[in-house]
C-alpha cells in the first residue's frame, strides 16, 4: 500500500482534478464576495450626525424632540428610556456645510438630516446620557435643555448646575485623556434655556451668569468633599481618583463658560420656548444646529 | 367615570389620549417617577388578577405595559368611584393597540405613531364594558347606538387632530425609509401570517371582502380631505384600512389571491360618486337591525374581538408551541435554542430566564445581599427582560448580567444631591445651626463615624458641637471626650475649625439633652451640631419608641443611620425599623455603611439597605483613621458586586 490513500478526501483535495480546481476557484472567488456582503450588512448603513439632548427632568427635552420631528409639540411625560429619532432640519435653516449647494441638490436634502437623541433626565436614569458622553462617536453637539424658570430658584439651579458640571467635566476629561496629539473632535454645547414664555423665566444672559456662579460653587464643594470610595473598595482602578480633574483652568477662581474653549468645547446660551406663548420660539436653537451640520 | 386614558411610550411621548375631565400631567408623571423609576411603590404582580394601582391626590391610576414595544397604558379615575371594568379595558385596549399599530411601533427611529383613528375602537370598548357592568337590561341599550351619530362624532374629533401634520410630513419619512434602510429587529414578521390567517378565515363572504378592498383603494388614493357626510363613510373605511396596513399586504395576498382581483374591481366600482357608495353598502354586512329598528354596529365590534382574540392567542401560544411537535420537533427546537443562545436573537421567556436568574440570585447572596433584596433585583431583571430579544452574539447570561448591572446602578444612584457641605451653608444662612444625628444598632460604629464626620467638617472650617446624647452605656461620654480631645488637637495643628463637646452625664433623657445642645450651639455660634445617640436593637419596641420623641425635640436636619457592612440579611429589617421609628412624616435621610474595609468585595449590605428603604448611602467607613470616610461610587460598587 502506498503512503497515501487513493480514495481519501485529502488526496482528492490535492490532486489535479477538474472538480478540485472548480471548487477551489469558486471558493476563492466567492468567499471575499460573501465576506464583503456579510460585513457590509453588519455595518450600520449610514452614520448620521447626531445631537444629544441632555438636561434635568422636566426641562422639555422630549417636547423639543417632538417639535422637531412633527412640527408640533406632542404631550409628554417623564421619560424612562432614551429615544433616537431621525429628523430633518426645518426648511428655513441652511446647514453650514451646504451653503454653496443649490436647493435642488440631493445632497442638500441629505445634509439636513440628523439624529436627535433624547435621554431621560431623572437622577437615577442619567447613566444613559453618561454612556453616550463617554463614547460620543457621531455626536456633533450637545443640547443641554434647562428650565429657565426653575433656574431662578436655589434648588432648581443647583440641580441643573450639578448636571451641567458633570457633563462639561466628562467633555473635558475626554479631551485631556485623549492619546492623539491632535485631540478629539470638538463637541460644542448649546445651553437651551427653555420656557422663556413664563413670567418667572430668567433671560439668557442671567441664566449664563447664574449657571457660571453655581458651577463654581459646585466645583468648590466638590473640592472640599470626600473622596470617592472607588479606589479603596475596588483596588484595581488605582488611578481613578488619584488624579481628580477640575473643570476649567485647574479649578481655580470662578468658572466661566469661556474656559471650556480650551478643551474644545464651545458653550453657547440661547433662550427659547418649546410650548406656550403665541407659538414655539426655538429659532436660535435651530440656527445653532444648522451651524454644526 | 374614567377621567383620562393615555397611551404613552417609555421615552415619554403620549401616543394617544382621551380626556373626559382635566387631570394635571403631574399625576401621571408622579406615577412614572414613583413606580417605574424609583420603584418606591411596589406594584403587586399581575398574577393576582387585578392590575396594579397607584393613588395620588384623589385619583386612582391603573396601568399595564408592553415591555418590548415600550408602551404604557394608564387609566386615571377618581378614587371615590369604584370601577370594576378598568382592568378589562386596559387588557383589551392593550391588545387592540398592539394589534393595530404594532408594526409602526417597531420602527425605532421615530416617535410618531399614526393612530388618530383609534378613537372609535376606544369608544366602543368603553361602551361595551360600561354596558356589561351596568347589567343585563341596559347592556343592549348601551350597545345600540345609531351608527351615524357615533361615526360623525368620533370622526370629527379624531381626524383633524394630527392629520394635517401627518400628511405634511409623510413624504419625508417615506423617502428616509427608502434611502436608509434601518436595521430593525423584525419580531412581527413571523406573527403576521398567523394574524391574517385568523382574519381572513373569519371574514365574511364576498360582500365584506370587496368592501374592504374598496377601503384599501380609498386609502391608496391618499385620503382626500373630507367633510360633512363623507366623514361617516370614511371613518368606516379607515377602521378597516387600518387593518390592512397592519397585517401587511403580503399576508392578505398570500392567503387569498382573489382579494387582489376584488380590490381592482371595487376600485372600478368605487369611481362612482361618494354619495352613491354610501347607499350601496349593504346594511347586513356592517350591522344588523334589531327588533326596534336600531342598528347594532357589528363590524367594529367583530373586528375588535378578532384583534383581541388574536393577541390573546399569540400570548398563549408561546408556551404550547415550544412543547409541541413531537420528539424530533422538540430536539430540533432545543438545538435551535442552544444555537440562538450563542448567536443571539432569542426571544426570552420565563423558562429561559429561570435558571440563569437562580444563578444570579446565588451570586448576589454570596456577595452578602439579603435574600429579599436579591429576589427583588432578580424580579426586576425578569420584568425587564421577559419578551425581549437578545441582541446578536450575546448569550442569555450576559444579557442578564447587563440588565442586573443596570438595575443595581438604578437602585444605588441617589435621587437628590447628597452634598452635605452645601446643605450646611444653606441652613446656616437662616441663622441656625445644622443638626445632624446618628442612630444605629449597638456596636456598629456610631461614635467612630460621628467623629469621622466631625473631622471632615472641621477640615472645611466649620464650628462643630458634638452632643453626647448616649446617656445609657457606661463609657459612652468618655469615649466621645477622647475623640473631641483628639480632634481639637488635630484642628489646632492644622488651623482648621473648632470643636467642642456638650455633655450632661448619664441617666438623663436623651431627647432633652439633644434639644439643649441645639439651643446651646445657636447661642454660642456653632454651625453644626452632631448628636450621638445610644445604640438600640431595632426590634426592641421600648427602646425604639424613644426615637420619636428625640426627632420631635431635637429636630435634626439630617438623620443618618450607621449600618455594618458585615451584617447579612438582618440589614433589611434594621433599615426598615429605624426608618419607621421617627413617627409619621419623618424618616432616615441616609446611611453610613461602616467597616467596608473588612468585607472585601462582599458589599451586599449596601444594596440590601437601600432596597429596603429607598434611602441613599451617604458615607462609607473604610478604615480606622479619622480620614477614612468616603462617598459612594456607584460604578465601583456595581463592579464589585458583579465580579
Amino acid at each position: 500500500m502506498a503512503w497515501y490513500d487513493e480514495d481519501s478526501w485529502a488526496t482528492a483535495a490535492f490532486a489535479p482534478r477538474g472538480s478540485t480546481i472548480a471548487i477551489t476557484f469558486l471558493l476563492a472567488v466567492l468567499l471575499p464576495v460573501l465576506l464583503h456582503q456579510f460585513l457590509y450588512r453588519k455595518a450600520t448603513p449610514t452614520t448620521l450626525p447626531s445631537f444629544l439632548l441632555i438636561g434635568p427632568s422636566g426641562s422639555g427635552k422630549t417636547a423639543f424632540l417632538t417639535l422637531t420631528e412633527r412640527k408640533a409639540v406632542a404631550q409628554t411625560h417623564t421619560s424612562t428610556a432614551p429615544l433616537g429619532v431621525e429628523v430633518l432640519l426645518p426648511e428655513d435653516y441652511m446647514p453650514q456645510s451646504s451653503h454653496y449647494r443649490s436647493p435642488g441638490d440631493p445632497a442638500y436634502e441629505r445634509s439636513r438630516r440628523f439624529l436627535l437623541l433624547d435621554t431621560p433626565g431623572h437622577g437615577k436614569l442619567r447613566h444613559f446620557a453618561t454612556k453616550q458622553l463617554a463614547n460620543p462617536a457621531n455626536v456633533r453637539g450637545i443640547i443641554f435643555v434647562l428650565d429657565a424658570a426653575s433656574v431662578a430658584e436655589e434648588t432648581g439651579l443647583n440641580e441643573t448646575a450639578e448636571y451641567l458640571h458633570d457633563v462639561l467635566l466628562a467633555l473635558q476629561k475626554r479631551y485631556t485623556e485623549a492619546t492623539t496629539s491632535k485631540g478629539p473632535k470638538e463637541i460644542p454645547v448649546l445651553i437651551a434655556a427653555n420656557k422663556m414664555d413664563l413670567f418667572t423665566a430668567l433671560p439668557p444672559h442671567l441664566v449664563t451668569q447664574q449657571l457660571e456662579k453655581a458651577i463654581s460653587d459646585v466645583r468648590k464643594s466638590r473640592a472640599k468633599g470626600l473622596k470617592d470610595s472607588g479606589r479603596t473598595l475596588g483596588g484595581e482602578d488605582e488611578d481613578l481618583d488619584e488624579e481628580r480633574e477640575w473643570l476649567g483652568e485647574g479649578g481655580e477662581g470662578s468658572f466661566e463658560f469661556v474656559q471650556m474653549e480650551e478643551v474644545g468645547t464651545t458653550v453657547t446660551v440661547h433662550g427659547g420656548n418649546v410650548i406656550g406663548g403665541e407659538s414655539a420660539d426655538v429659532k436660535s436653537w435651530y440656527e445653532w444646529i444648522a451651524a454644526q451640520l | 367615570m374614567l377621567d383620562t386614558f393615555e397611551i404613552l411610550t417609555t421615552s415619554g411621548v403620549v401616543l394617544w389620549s382621551r380626556r373626559y375631565a382635566s387631570v394635571g400631567p403631574h399625576i401621571i408623571n408622579s406615577l412614572i417617577r414613583d413606580v417605574f423609576i424609583e420603584e418606591r411603590v411596589q406594584p403587586q404582580t399581575e398574577d393576582s388578577g387585578s392590575k396594579p394601582t397607584y393613588r395620588k391626590e384623589g385619583y386612582t391610576l391603573k396601568w399595564t405595559t408592553v415591555k418590548d414595544l415600550g408602551l404604557i397604558f394608564v387609566a386615571v379615575y377618581q378614587s371615590l368611584v369604584h370601577m370594576t371594568w378598568v382592568d378589562k379595558l386596559l387588557d383589551n385596549i392593550r391588545a387592540l393597540f398592539v394589534g393595530l399599530y404594532g408594526e409602526q411601533l417597531e420602527n425605532k427611529k421615530s416617535s410618531v405613531v399614526n393612530c388618530n383613528k383609534f378613537a372609535p375602537y376606544f369608544e366602543r370598548q368603553i361602551q361595551e364594558l360600561e354596558g356589561q357592568s351596568d347589567g343585563g337590561s341596559s347592556a343592549t341599550g348601551a350597545k345600540l347606538t345609531p351608527p351615524s351619530s357615533t361615526d360623525n362624532e368620533s370622526a370629527d374629533e379624531s381626524v383633524p387632530k394630527i392629520n394635517p401634520l401627518q400628511r405634511q410630513q409623510k413624504p419625508l419619512y417615506d423617502t428616509s425609509a427608502d434611502s436608509t434602510p434601518v436595521p430593525t429587529p423584525d419580531t412581527s414578521r413571523p406573527t403576521t401570517p398567523a394574524q391574517s390567517h385568523l382574519l381572513t378565515g373569519k371574514a365574511g363572504p364576498g360582500a365584506k371582502l370587496s368592501r374592504r378592498g374598496k377601503k384599501k383603494a380609498a386609502a391608496l388614493n391618499s385620503a382626500p380631505v373630507s367633510s360633512g357626510d363623507e366623514a361617516s363613510v370614511k371613518r368606516k373605511g379607515k377602521a378597516s384600512t387600518k387593518k390592512n396596513r397592519v397585517w401587511g399586504d403580503f399576508g392578505a395576498e398570500e392567503e387569498d389571491p382573489s382579494m387582489v382581483l376584488d380590490y381592482s374591481q371595487s376600485d372600478l366600482r368605487d369611481d362612482a360618486p361618494e354619495a352613491e357608495a354610501l347607499e350601496a353598502i349593504d346594511p347586513e354586512s356592517w350591522g344588523s337591525r334589531t327588533g326596534k329598528g336600531q342598528f347594532v354596529l357589528k363590524d367594529l365590534d367583530l373586528e375588535m374581538d378578532q384583534i383581541i382574540a388574536e393577541q390573546n392567542a399569540k400570548s398563549q401560544s408561546g408556551t404550547p408551541a415550544a412543547s409541541g411537535g413531537g420528539l424530533v420537533g422538540s430536539s430540533l427546537g432545543a438545538i435551535g435554542g442552544l444555537f440562538r443562545n450563542v448567536v443571539g436573537g432569542k426571544t426570552l421567556t420565563d423558562e429561559d430566564l429561570a435558571k440563569p436568574l437562580k444563578g444570579m440570585e446565588e451570586h448576589l447572596l454570596k456577595k452578602n445581599v439579603a435574600r429579599e433584596a436579591a429576589v427583588r433585583l432578580c424580579e426586576s431583571v425578569k420584568r425587564d427582560l421577559v419578551g425581549l430579544k437578545t441582541s446578536s452574539f450575546t448569550t442569555v447570561e450576559s444579557t442578564i448580567r447587563t440588565s442586573m448591572e443596570k438595575a443595581l446602578t438604578k437602585i444605588l444612584t441617589p435621587t437628590s444631591s447628597l452634598d452635605l457641605l452645601r446643605e450646611i451653608t444653606t441652613v446656616n444662612t437662616s441663622n441656625r445651626p445644622y443638626v445632624l444625628s446618628i442612630v444605629g444598632v449597638n456596636g456598629v460604629g456610631k461614635s467612630t463615624n460621628l467623629s469621622k464626620i466631625a473631622f471632615f467638617l472641621l477640615q472645611n472650617h466649620h464650628r462643630v458641637l458634638i452632643a453626647a446624647a448616649d446617656t445609657f452605656r457606661s463609657g459612652a461620654v468618655e469615649q466621645l471626650r477622647v475623640h473631641v480631645r483628639n480632634l481639637q488637637e488635630l484642628s489646632k495643628r492644622e488651623g482648621a475649625g473648632h470643636v467642642d463637646l456638650f455633655e450632661k452625664g448619664y441617666g438623663k433623657d436623651a431627647a432633652n439633652i439633644a434639644a439643649d445642645a441645639v439651643a446651646h450651639a445657636a447661642k454660642e455660634g456653632f454651625n453644626v451640631v452632631l448628636i450621638d445617640t445610644a445604640g438600640r436593637r431595632h426590634n426592641d419596641q421600648r427602646l425604639m419608641s424613644s426615637l420619636e420623641k428625640f426627632a420631635k425635640l431635637a429636630k435634626p436636619d439630617k438623620i443618618l443611620m450607621v449600618g455594618e457592612a458585615l451584617v447579612g440579611s438582618d440589614s433589611v429589617a434594621q433599615a426598615r425599623n429605624f426608618n419607621q421609628s421617627f413617627g409619621p412624616g419623618r424618616g432616615l435621610d441616609g446611611f453610613v455603611i461602616s467597616k467596608c474595609d473588612t468585607v472585601g468585595d462582599m458589599v451586599g449590605t449596601l444594596v440590601s439597605m437601600v432596597h429596603a428603604t429607598g434611602i441613599p448611602v451617604v458615607f462609607l467607613g473604610v478604615g480606622q483613621h479619622y480620614a477614612d470616610l468616603r462617598g459612594l461610587n456607584v460604578g465601583s460598587v456595581c463592579r464589585l458586586l458583579m465580579s
